[in-house]
């Protein structure tokens, strides 16, 4: 059936057609819709799960993960200060194995305060061992919250649904809503190997001594690494019956392109609508639109990047004191590569800051000069800065 | 095995070989706290002494479902589990939070009171041995006045804790807890009849058992169930229950011992001069007076 | 051990679980960390502790 919903109303919806049992969420802007409509849900009987009233984001996912680990299928939801609170969390949940899902409204993190979007966070917390997924628009949002049980729970790993803060949450879209019946069929009930049980006793999260540690980190790599192949089998069953498949990157006229845009998020949607004008007059540019960020794909993104002669990556982020973390990644995939492009990195729309069509341009106008000369005389710049920064030379 | 002490459960559910100090007077609290709520619990364990010496992958002791997750957060596991299993419809198993001072009246005391200001169901057992024992003797929040610590030593110009210890049962109590209580590890049948209780009420409770540590304590290794008997009887930590509310003393010492005789034992106060013992001994009254103990 | 009635506050109070309820208690000496606190709560001094040597 076709709803017009925000983003924040279809990740409610997803967990609600995932039949979660347990919730336990605390509000932060921009994701306070979503807490409201699963407690408006679960108020009307139409969801029939435990609606738990935390007090801080720490203890919704602490309850998540004592809720997970007795068999109960459990979702929470956070942006920006309340991921880095829940953060010590998302850590453990990793090392626990616990199939949670978080859904996250993409925030700027303090300070200065700001509620508005950009990738910052979730880009904080890329090394905890959660699947992370950005969505293009809140047609994706939905199918991957619902997606990510099933990847979540074949792995036993938690699975963090990334979409931006306003421009995805609070903005309505025309979404194909699924019937639940056909969502059943897809998403079978969540049975963990070895729950919480006083039938069959066990220990989960002992103390991992040295002689054992590095070990359940490997194995935890592992997890993360197979979760690849998890993320297309699921994707492409999805896509079997619901008719939308995702990947776990896009390709959008790239394959004879010369320079590339790397994009993740709702800026993707933007940046197509710049190649497309580009693509009329004759120039060979096209767009790679990274989804599964953790596990990096590095692989295919090798292999869909390589050929360019120079990268433009457009990230609503930055690791301060080096670059963006998107650049970082993309730069490693191709460390030992022979034929790699020039990279290039633009940091762009942090704290919301508009991304223009101008600033894109600016980024495409960029790497194709580098395309041109063969040279990157400076690999991260800073776009849309409402002036120049005397000195520093950013 | 004889017949004697027909109250205390005779199985053990916290299985031997674990790493506590030899007079650990928490372990001894696990064991009478497993011993009281039997097989049809799932525990939630914050980090701490109890947890560390308990599980060195790959050995545990416990012979009941057992979840560690973080520092902070055993009351938030806890809710979680409570949730979990109402979800599933899964009936007869109650979940226990266990957190240690540290866990329960400082960096616990959020998720501790977002428990309990929900109604979950669970019951959370507080072990205290008065500091962050497992980290190395630093102080906590119930660290009593004039205690050595390592955070707390005795120097030129600061002699000790200097804090009176936090009152979490009171706390709890103010949350309207259906169910509060005081406890000690060496009146093991009060104890257990309060973990029984607590345990068959649906709703939140809270029990705080005062439990010696050897090391940080300073007290000889078998001296453990000596000094917490003094603690009670010198008026030191007080057993109590509060019910819906009401408060009920359920231990008055006969002819209340001078304070003294608890704290010689205890290199922790070995520091103390007349007169600080004085005014702890005035603190003890005070409190004594409050509870209703001559 | 022959003072030993059975009593049981030896294995009552025993931190390790290395003393039986029995009557005489047997301790298990895998487990028995030597702590003393059953000697020194035995009611009938039953108990007494002996400084391992020479290991």
């Amino acid at each position: 059936m076709r709803q017009v919903l925000t983003g924040n109303e279809v990740a409610a919806l997803g967990a609600k057609l995932a039949r979660v049992n347990v919730i336990a969420a605390y509000p932060i802007t921009p994701q306070t819709a979503v807490v409201e409509k699963l407690a408006e849900f679960v108020a009307d009987g139409e969801l029939d799960a435990e609606f738990m009233k935390v007090e801080s984001e720490h203890s919704a996912l602490s309850a998540c993960i004592g809720a997970s680990a007795v068999g109960a299928r459990a979702f929470t939801a956070t942006s920006s200060q309340g991921l880095m609170l829940m953060s010590e969390m998302l850590f453990i949940a990793a090392g626990l194995r616990l199939p949670i899902v978080v859904a996250n409204a993409n925030r700027a993190l303090s300070a200065p305060l700001n509620i508005w979007c950009d990738q910052q966070d979730s880009l904080a917390v890329r090394d905890s061992g959660c699947v992370q997924i950005y969505c293009e628009d809140n047609q994706e949002v939905l199918d991957s919250i619902i997606q990510a049980y099933r990847v979540a729970e074949e792995l036993l790993l938690p699975v963090m649904v990334c979409y931006d803060g306003f421009i995805l949450s609070h903005t309505a879209e025309p979404v194909e809503v699924p019937e639940q019946a056909e969502v059943d069929k897809f998403l079978p009930p969540y049975k963990h190997p070895h729950p919480l049980d006083p039938d069959k006793p066990v220990t989960m999260g002992p103390m991992g001594v040295p002689e054992y540690y590095e070990e359940f980190r490997c194995m935890l790599q592992q997890a993360m690494c197979a979760a690849e192949e998890k993320l297309v089998g699921v994707d492409r069953e999805f896509g079997k019956r619901f008719g939308r498949r995702y990947g776990l990157l896009e390709r959008y006229r790239s394959d004879d392109a010369d320079v590339l845009l790397l994009t993740a998020g709702s800026l993707s949607s933007s940046a197509k609508e710049l190649i497309d004008r580009y693509r009329k007059r004759g120039e060979r540019v096209g767009l790679v639109k990274i989804r599964a960020y953790r596990p990096f794909p590095a692989e295919e993104l090798v292999e869909a990047l390589g050929h360019a002669k120079a990268v433009a990556v457009l990230e609503k982020d930055i690791s301060l004191g080096w670059a963006g973390a998107l650049f970082t990644d993309v730069s490693a995939a191709f460390v030992n590569v022979k034929k790699a492009p020039l990279i290039m990195d633009f940091i762009c729309g942090l704290g919301g800051r508009d991304v223009s069509q101008l600033q894109i341009r600016e980024a495409l106008r960029a790497a194709a000069r580098a395309a041109e000369t063969g040279e990157v005389r400076r690999p991260v710049h800073w776009l849309g800065l409402r002036e120049k920064i005397v000195g520093l030379g950013v | 095995m004889t017949a004697a002490l027909p109250g205390i459960p005779e199985e053990e559910f916290v299985a031997p070989g674990h790493r506590a100090c030899a007079g650990c007077g928490c372990i001894l609290a696990m064991r009478y706290v497993l011993k009281a709520l039997g097989k049809n619990i799932i525990v939630s364990m914050a980090t701490g002494c109890m947890e560390v010496v308990t599980t060195p992958y790959p050995e545990t002791s416990w012979r009941v479902p057992w979840i560690h997750s973080a520092f902070e957060n055993a009351a938030a596991t806890a809710s979680g589990v409570s949730a979990g299993l109402k979800a599933m419809g899964k009936k007869g198993v109650k979940s226990v939070a266990i957190a240690g001072d540290g866990g329960t009246a400082d960096i616990g005391l959020q998720a501790l009171s977002g428990m309990v200001e929900r109604g979950d169901n669970v019951l959370f057992i507080c072990y205290d041995n008065e500091a962050y024992q497992n980290t190395g003797i630093q102080r906590s929040g119930a660290t009593p006045f004039g205690a050595w610590t390592t955070t707390t030593p005795i120097g030129k110009v600061k002699r000790g804790e200097d804090r009176p210890k936090k009152d979490i049962p009171a706390i709890i109590a103010a949350h309207g807890a259906p169910y509060v209580a005081t406890a000690s590890v060496a009146y093991p049948l009060d104890f257990i009849k309060k973990l029984q209780k607590a345990a068959a009420i649906e709703g939140p409770t809270y029990i705080h058992v005062h439990a010696p540590c050897t090391p940080g304590w300073r007290i000889e290794n078998n001296k453990t169930i000596e000094v917490s008997r003094l603690a009670v009887l010198t008026g030191a930590w007080v057993l109590y229950e509060i019910e819906d509310g009401k408060f009920k003393l359920t231990f008055k010492p006969p002819k209340r011992r001078p304070v003294a005789e608890y704290l010689k034992l205890q290199g922790r106060f070995r520091h103390l001069t007349d007169e600080e013992i004085a005014e702890i001994q005035r603190m003890v009254d005070e409190q004594c007076r409050r509870f209703g103990i001559e | 051990m022959n003072k030993c009635t059975g009593c049981g506050m030896c294995w009552l109070f025993c931190p390790d679980t290395a003393i039986s309820k029995d009557k005489p208690a047997v301790v298990d000496y895998r487990y028995c960390k030597g702590c003393g606190i059953c000697a020194n709560e035995c009611p009938f001094k039953a108990i007494t502790m002996v400084t391992e040597e020479g290991r």
